[in-house]
């Protein structure tokens, strides 16, 4: 059966998915160029606010700040110093796509060569590869305990979504973003900085990351590794979401979310009894149903033709023309 | 000789067959990339596809055949000894030894062949980002499997593959394993270089760099992306089987997306678009790889050094596509007829009308 343990697991999970996805969201509008190394963000901060925690001894929810300032200099680094000038130079999607997967590698590796140095400068209590980090606060409400990260990270995804929602659509800044990504070339000529405010979206893209990493080491052993883990979850999230959509981000988190930790506990269950190693092939399976069936996602799919063609139509009539 | 190499004809050995084995990887690569811009991140699902047939098949062929029997349920804890008395087999029948490594390069092929299919199907007809990311999905999904399933090879603990050429003695064995991977190596690089010359090359070459030119001119993008692609794929399954026999052990967890990475190096240093280029891409890196692999217990650094290689490579591919993307040898304008002759032609034409 499941219990509520797992539905909480479930929507922190799915929490730090829809974090990570609108981050890449916010990269993919910028040059239309999925970014391979949005995972390594992610373990960026996981790292961040991880030494702060194992080296200062802080409390967890601090590292925060610095996990968002690392991984959202790291992104506007890469940004500078490498997309920009590709782009400038005319250079094909899949260059850039290649451009992307060698700073993967070389932030994975960077990574890893730390873990190393800590390690062996750190006394052996400490763990620079597989650390977890205590849950720093939980609320006791009579005989239920509720996890301060479910509740901090459903706000953070909340305030978030509001929060980009009101800068997109109310403030200056937020409208020629918008003009930028929507047409980069107009938006220049009539005065919009494109170039800042490309950088300001993967400032913000590789930050947000970073905070969902920050979050990560108190629900799941980190390690260099877990980037490239996560990769493959935040591409399926957001091709189901539609790629280019924030709202549609959350929606694949979400949905990649629930699925993953749901379907995880059913398939180890009878009849299937398959282990949990096999976690990693349901995120696959959604990424090609996407592909096969809606390969734009689910924001880009006309509800009402689809409904027509099911026959729901007639349903929908009758209930317009009885009001 | 180089100092610190106790073996220098092993080291030989080894440095040229892993050259031959990477430089069938980057030319299958270049086919794909090079030639017809396809984003293939997804290479070593196809390079795991042919040395998964041969681990897994090997053993389990010919031991019916040699009379061993065993209990399958133990086959993964007995492997390596089974596997040593398949060899002992093989030693004393080369005719079967030959027709099973034949017969199982086959299947290899096949097998990565069918495997570009299906991992190309869903996303062939979308834009190069989505067919990019779910090669490199399958890739990882692939190897997760086949390190969880037992039946395949045999999970972590890896398989063990029976020596094909166990009737040779010492040095006769090396000799006969460098001139299988070269016949393969220089197969695969006089195939792709005539195929990129012929009329089908020119039109993969017209479709990477205008696809709706090309397909105004009746070629349809999406089969043909599709036929090179399982092409490539079954290069690398080639690739794959020939490099599980010589390793004489197939570790799931060696299959690991970095070597896409490493093909994919190559390719952009060596000379997108000339197999020549794609052919001394391999040569440097195994080259790096060899030297790293000799030398690192020299260098005393709190790390390890592969990760330091790892991030020269990454650093090196990022300049190389900035400041030279053509590569270390650029493509060259296709072959065509020399002028002169078809000048001589038209002449010759002219003056038998006039005559």
């Amino acid at each position: 059966m499941i219990r509520p343990d797992m539905l909480v697991d479930a929507v922190i999970f799915s929490n730090l998915l829809a974090l990570m996805s609108i981050g890449l969201a916010l990269t993919y509008m910028t040059l239309k160029v999925p970014n391979f190394a949005h995972g390594d963000f992610v373990a960026l901060g996981a790292y961040a606010s991880y030494s702060l925690f194992a080296l200062a001894g802080l409390n967890a929810y601090l590292g925060l700040p610095l996990a968002f300032l690392v991984s959202g200099g790291v992104a506007l680094l890469l940004y500078v110093a490498v997309f920009k000038p590709l782009n400038k130079r005319g250079a094909s999607i899949v260059a850039m796509m290649i451009a992307s997967i060698a700073l993967e590698v070389i932030l994975r590796s960077a990574m890893h060569i730390y873990a190393d140095i800590m390690t062996t400068a750190t006394p052996p209590d400490i763990f620079f590869r597989g650390f977890i980090v205590p849950e720093p606060f939980a609320l006791q409400l009579g005989s239920i305990r509720l996890s301060g990260l479910l509740i901090g990270s459903s706000l953070l995804v909340a305030g978030l979504v509001l929060g980009l929602h009101f800068a997109l659509s109310k403030t200056r800044f937020g409208v020629a973003m918008r003009a930028a990504i929507e047409n980069p070339s107009l938006a220049s000529t009539l005065g919009v900085n494109v170039s800042l405010v490309y950088a300001v979206s993967w400032f913000l893209a590789g930050g947000l990351a970073g905070i969902a990493g920050a979050l990560l080491p108190i629900k799941l052993p980190c390690s260099p590794e877990t980037g490239w883990d996560f990769l493959l979850r935040i591409f399926a999230a957001s091709i189901l979401g539609g790629f280019e959509s924030i709202y549609g981000a959350v929606l694949g988190g979400y949905i990649i979310g629930f699925a993953e930790v749901l379907g995880a506990y059913l398939l180890a269950q009878p009849p299937l009894c398959l282990s949990t190693a096999y976690r990693p092939a349901i995120p696959f399976i959604i990424l090609i149903a996407t592909l096969l069936i809606a390969p734009r996602g689910l924001t880009s799919v006309n509800w009402r033709e689809v409904a027509q063609r099911l026959g729901i139509r007639s349903s929908l009539r009758v209930r317009r023309e009885s009001l | 000789m180089i100092p610190g190499i106790a073996d220098p004809i092993r080291f030989i050995l080894d440095f040229a067959v892993l050259f031959a084995v990477y430089s069938i990887l980057s030319i299958s690569l270049n086919l794909e990339y090079g030639y017809t811009g396809i984003p293939n991140f997804g290479k070593v699902l196809f390079f795991a596809g042919g040395a998964f047939v041969v681990g897994s098949l090997t053993a389990r062929l010919a031991m019916p055949l040699a009379g061993i029997s065993f209990n399958p349920e133990k086959f993964c804890t007995e492997n390596v000894k089974l596997t040593y008395m398949v060899s002992q087999f093989f030693a004393a029948n080369p005719h079967i030894a030959i027709a099973l490594f034949l017969l199982l390069i086959l299947l290899a092929v096949g097998v990565s062949a069918l495997l570009g299919y299906l991992a190309s199907y869903p996303a062939i007809r979308l834009r190069e980002d989505y067919l990019g990311i779910t090669l490199l999905a399958a890739g990882e999904l692939v190897r997760i499997i086949a390190r969880n399933y037992e039946p395949i090879v045999c999970g972590t603990l890896g398989i063990s593959v029976p020596n094909p050429f166990a009737w040779l003695s010492g040095r006769t064995q090396d000799l006969m394993y460098i001139a299988v991977m070269f016949t393969a190596a220089i197969g695969i690089w006089i195939y792709t270089e005539r195929l990129s010359r012929s009329p089908y090359g020119r039109m993969l070459r017209a479709l990477r760099d205008n696809e709706l030119a090309a397909e105004a001119l009746g070629k349809c993008g999406v089969s043909i992306r599709m036929q090179t692609l399982v092409l490539g794929s079954a290069m690398a399954g080639l690739a794959g089987a020939l490099y599980a026999y010589y390793t004489g052990a197939v570790y799931a967890d060696d299959y690991v997306p970095i070597r896409t990475f490493l093909v994919w190096v190559m390719v952009i240093i060596g000379g997108a678009g000339n197999n020549s280029g794609a052919a001394l891409g391999a040569l440097i890196y195994v080259f790096m790889d060899r030297m790293i692999g000799q030398y690192k217990y020299y260098v005393p650094v709190p790390f390890d050094i592969n990760y330091l290689s790892y991030i020269i490579l990454g650093v090196v591919l990022i300049v190389m596509l900035m400041y030279r993307p053509g590569g270390i040898l650029p493509e060259k304008p296709s072959k065509t007829i020399d002028f002169e002759k078809i000048a001589a032609r038209f002449r010759k034409n002219l003056s038998a009308r006039k005559a």
